[in-house]
């Protein structure tokens, strides 16, 4: 385990989830699976906070849910990304490198 | 945008439909997580066992996950409603006894303030239906300096009514209105009822278009006068005309006038009546100028001499009240100089200081408002405290329990349950309980509420609790005011809630501790049962002592007999001869002991003539001397004593000497010191005949129970007015029931269309008992319902302690403690508690004793003996109250309680 794991600022989560979901349909524990490993275990996502975020995300309509048969061979509930959803990533990425830019460009002030 | 609320709405739906469906989606779903994620721990080689551990770790609080999944699905408001609304009624299904109590307790409370919310709205705040911005609309008080002492009235002249239209200028409306009774109808359907004589003006105050037809207009009430026309009120027209249309123009016969009817008045509307929806409303000056009561009336618009009836009037907007006031006043002076041009005996302004007041509309908030709603207001304040009281005592076992339940709510706590969620489930429970209560007692509070009334209002007519929307909203609003109340103690308790410390002391504290809390509401509770039973007290002994007023007449086996003669002309002879064939025929009837005419009868009316005494000045100025003139068998028929000399007896016809008989009062003021008897009365001047006085009798009550001077004398009814004789019945038993029997009776006797009425003399006088009555009943009830409270809340206190003391007194017994030393602890322990409650509640009761004596008879507000009883009654309830339970504890085996340990 690493010892420099970073807690998810507020409200990225949902960005996160959102851009998990656009490489195709996948259940929650795969979508934890894959944020952990994308971001080389730095981002610090406590597996349970995943699933209040999905409801959140599926009521708001950006993403939709049906059971399905896993990998393994057993029912789970497999998440993925509608049409407003691609939408939201895009707004939500969009604004994020805005914000991430504009703090490099303040970090970067001499 | 849309698509986004569609869908929210349809998961939203789905969520409130399908809840289970769900709950079970949310279960596999996590359950299908920890599984794969044991299994990839499984995978890197960890036991089962070690990596279900570590999936469970990694995921965090199950039940917190999911609670927050249920936020996020947004609906948990209305859905953890419903959750808490099940999560209490299983908790209260649970425990049915406490549950049963506390929904009885505050039905009891809420039914009592609901009843007297029905009366005391009745009197002093609603006011008349359909009456357009009640705020501005007046009742006109007329007040003046009179015998050094100052009086307000609302009673007056049709003539001050044209001089305040015109002499005023901050009123956009006036209106004059009286309501007499008087025969309506004819044929088999006539009787006598509410006329509401009004002017043309009065409709403007209201919103509310006649239902068929029109109301009159100004031109049609005009001086000397008005128009014959009629507006039928909605209840008779439906209940005698079936609600016809055709009734406009048919003709109607109201007293002894004969008017046609031009419409009806919308349902609900009675004008300012407070004695029941009129019959009939008919132009004020049609009635007063087809008044035929002799010629003195006939210039009721010019003169001051006949004051009948009331005016009420509408603030301009704007206007201030102090304005308007000072305006009426100014008004009212010129109006007093006119009268006084007319009446030079009248005092002049700078004397009698004339001033007018506008007062609401409820008389009852006017300056003379009566011992009844004084004394009804402190039966509703009495209400309040016993709703408190029940509110005390439901909050203190509300929060036993939840000491009882400490345990269970530290486990909640601990497994995630916010501190905000269990404070919602625990005012869920409380609001359940108030809202069930709330219901329980608005039926209380019906039946409860014909009680009151029929103490209190047996005029007006009765509306039902039920369909009241104003006393519904009440009930809903303390409902919802002693739920929020009694929720507040296990809500603090929660708040206070340590969990390691709750966890781990558990139900076995060693040491025994009272709450803090609990204790000061049980006081409370002692303390205000104190004040309300010494309230009681006096006003039963107020009661005990005005029953015990000997009234100078008998009440119960009296009737009062009064012939009215509508527009029927008879002679004086005739007249006075029917009246004589009235008595000595119901002199024969069955039932009837004796029968005696009299002119006048108490509390109803009062006649009075100038005397002249030699050596006296004035002797208006001693008092007011009223007359009574009687045939022979009146002194033994209404049971009045003659003390001295003799009554009236048949010798004493027209054309004997005059003579009169003189209570004891009259003749002491009279001739101070001095025999009255054989001494000379004259009448009307000092030239006319001596009036020879050949007898004593006893006082009576003539206007008031408690402050009459018993000034009446008694003349030979055929020496004064015997056309004008009423007749009195006493009957052997039962007279109350009879009334109806000797009218029919008699009702052949009379000529023409006059007729008779007939009335038990109780029902003369009840009216002036009633608010001693009313005092002394319903304090009583309430204080004892107070009383019973306090008892049960001691006892479930005391019982309570007892239990968690088990081991204490366990130890004690072990120790050579016999039943009587635990008895005395445990007992001495309740006793003591309510002895501070008495002390502190005799206090307060003593204090607020001085507000309540003008309401009192001949009783001080700090009677010992009162003091003495009740003191005594709240100990020995506490006995009883704390003795079931010390008992139990007698019972503790001492092995049982150590080995608990």
């Amino acid at each position: 385990m690493s010892e420099e794991r970073l807690d998810l600022p507020q409200g990225t989560l949902d960005l996160l989830i959102l851009k998990a979901l656009s490489l195709g349909p996948q259940h929650g524990w795969a979508i934890s699976e894959r944020l952990h490993q994308v971001s080389r275990a730095t981002l610090q996502v406590p597996q349970g906070s995943l699933y209040p975020a999905l409801h959140r995300l599926e009521r708001r309509g950006w993403i939709s849910a049906r059971w399905d048969t896993s990998d393994n061979n057993r029912k789970a509930k497999y998440y993925e990304l509608t049409r407003s959803g691609r939408r939201q990533l895009e707004d939500e990425a969009e604004d994020w490198r805005r914000l991430t830019a504009a703090v490099e460009l303040v970090l970067a002030m001499r | 945008m849309i698509s986004g609320l569609l869908s929210d709405l349809k998961y939203r739906l789905r969520a409130v439909f399908r809840r289970n469906a769900m709950e079970h989606e949310l279960d596999d779903e996590v359950r299908f997580h920890i599984e794969r994620e044991a299994e990839k721990y499984r995978a890197a080689g960890m036991t089962a066992e070690e990596a279900s551990r570590r999936a469970h770790v990694a995921f965090g609080g199950v039940d917190v996950v999911k609670e927050e999944s249920r936020d996020g699905r947004g609906l948990s408001y209305l859905e953890s409603i419903v959750q808490d609304l099940r999560y209490a009624i299983r908790a209260l299904r649970r425990n049915p006894g406490f549950t049963v109590g506390v929904m009885l307790t505050l039905a009891l409370g809420i039914g009592a303030n609901t009843a007297m919310f029905g009366v005391v709205d009745r009197l002093l705040f609603r006011s008349p239906p359909l009456l357009r911005d009640p705020d501005r609309v007046h009742r006109i008080y007329f007040a003046s300096m009179d015998r050094g002492t100052e009086d307000a009235r609302s009673g007056t002249e049709y003539t001050r009514y044209l001089d305040m239209r015109r002499w005023t200028t901050d009123f956009s409306e006036l209106a004059a209105f009286s309501v007499r009774g008087l025969a309506v109808g004819g044929g088999s359907d006539i009787r006598e009822r509410q006329v509401a004589t009004v002017s043309a003006s009065l409709f403007d105050l209201f919103d509310a278009p006649p239902a068929i037809g029109r109301y009159f207009t100004a031109q049609e009430d005009t001086v000397p006068v008005g128009a014959m026309v009629a507006v039928l009120g909605y209840g008779y027209w439906q209940t005698n005309y079936g609600g016809r249309s055709d009734v406009l123009g048919q003709p109607i016969d109201v007293g002894s006038a004969r008017y046609t009817i031009i419409g009806v008045a919308p349902r609900n509307f009675i004008a300012f009546s407070e004695e029941g929806p009129p019959a009939v409303f008919v132009p004020i000056t049609a009635y007063a100028g087809s008044f035929r009561a002799g010629p003195q009336l006939s210039n009721y618009y010019t003169r001051y001499n006949w004051s009948w009836m009331e005016i009420l009037a509408r603030r301009k907007p704007g206007t201030t009240l102090a304005q308007a006031e000072s305006d009426l006043s100014r008004a009212y002076r010129l109006s007093w100089d006119n009268e006084q041009s007319l009446q030079h005996s009248l005092p002049a302004v700078e004397i009698a200081h004339p001033h007018a007041i506008a007062a609401p509309v409820q008389t009852e908030r006017g300056p003379n408002q009566s011992r009844l709603a004084k004394v009804a207001a402190w039966v509703s304040s009495v209400a309040a405290i016993v709703l408190l009281i029940a509110c005390a005592n439901v909050a203190n076992l509300m929060l036993a329990r939840s000491i009882r339940r400490r345990r269970e709510i530290a486990v909640r706590l601990a497994l995630g349950v916010s501190k905000g969620r269990l404070v919602r489930q625990l005012l869920t429970e409380s609001l359940l309980l108030a809202g069930a209560g709330g219901g329980l007692g608005l039926l209380v509070g019906h039946w409860g509420g014909a009680l009151i009334r029929t103490l209190v209002l047996p005029d007006h007519g009765a509306s039902h609790t039920l369909s009241d929307h104003r006393t519904l909203w009440f009930a809903l609003a303390i409902s919802l005011a002693a739920g929020v109340i009694t929720g507040m103690a296990p809500i603090f308790q929660v708040r206070r809630t340590d969990l390691s410390d709750s966890l781990k002391a558990g139900m076995r504290e060693g040491v025994y501790r009272r709450s803090r809390a609990r204790t000061g509401l049980l006081l409370l509770q002692a303390v205000l049962s104190v004040v309300l039973l010494v309230g009681a007290g006096l006003f039963v002994r107020s009661l005990r002592n005005v029953d015990a007023i000997r009234l100078g007449y008998d009440v119960d086996p009296i009737l009062y007999v009064y012939p009215n003669t509508r527009s029927l002309k008879l002679s004086d002879d005739a007249s006075a001869a029917t009246r004589r064939q009235l008595v000595e025929t119901a002199r024969a009837l069955p039932g009837v002991e004796s029968a005696a005419l009299g002119l006048t009868v108490p509390f109803w009316d009062t006649w009075t003539e100038y005397l002249f005494v030699a050596g006296i000045d004035s002797v208006e100025r001693l008092g007011s001397f009223t007359i009574q003139a009687v045939s022979p068998e009146y002194f033994s028929t209404m049971g009045t004593r003659i003390l001295r000399g003799r009554g009236i007896t048949a010798e004493d016809r027209k054309n004997t000497p005059k003579v009169a008989v003189l209570s004891h009062s009259m003749a002491t003021t009279l001739w101070p010191g001095r025999d009255a008897l054989g001494q000379c009365l004259r009448m009307d001047s000092d030239t006319m005949p001596c009036i020879t006085v050949v007898g004593i009798a006893e006082d009576i009550k003539q206007n008031s129970i408690t402050e009459d001077r018993g000034l009446q004398y008694y003349l030979p009814i055929e020496q004064f007015h015997p056309e004008a004789a009423v007749v009195f019945a006493r009957m052997k038993e039962g007279a109350a029931g009879q009334a109806e029997s000797v009218r029919r009776q008699l009702q052949p006797l009379m000529p023409g269309d006059s007729y008779l009425t007939v009335t038990p003399m109780h029902e003369i006088i009840d009216p002036n008992v009633r608010s001693w009555q009313l005092g002394a009943t319903m304090f009583l009830a309430f204080g004892g319902l107070a009383l019973v409270l306090a008892a049960i809340g001691l006892y479930s206190v005391i019982a309570y302690d007892v239990a968690q003391r088990t081991h204490e007194l366990g130890v004690r017994i072990a120790l050579g403690a016999g039943v009587s030393d635990v008895v005395r602890v445990v007992v001495g322990d309740g006793l003591r508690f309510i002895l501070i409650g008495v002390v502190l509640g005799s206090g307060l009761a003593l204090w607020a004793g001085r507000w309540i004596q003008p309401l009192l008879y001949a009783v001080s507000p700090h009677d010992p003996l009162i003091f003495g009883v009740v003191a005594a009654a709240l100990l020995l309830a506490a006995g009883v109250a704390s003795l079931l339970p010390a008992l139990r504890a007698t019972r503790v085996d001492p092995t049982v309680a150590l080995r608990s340990e």
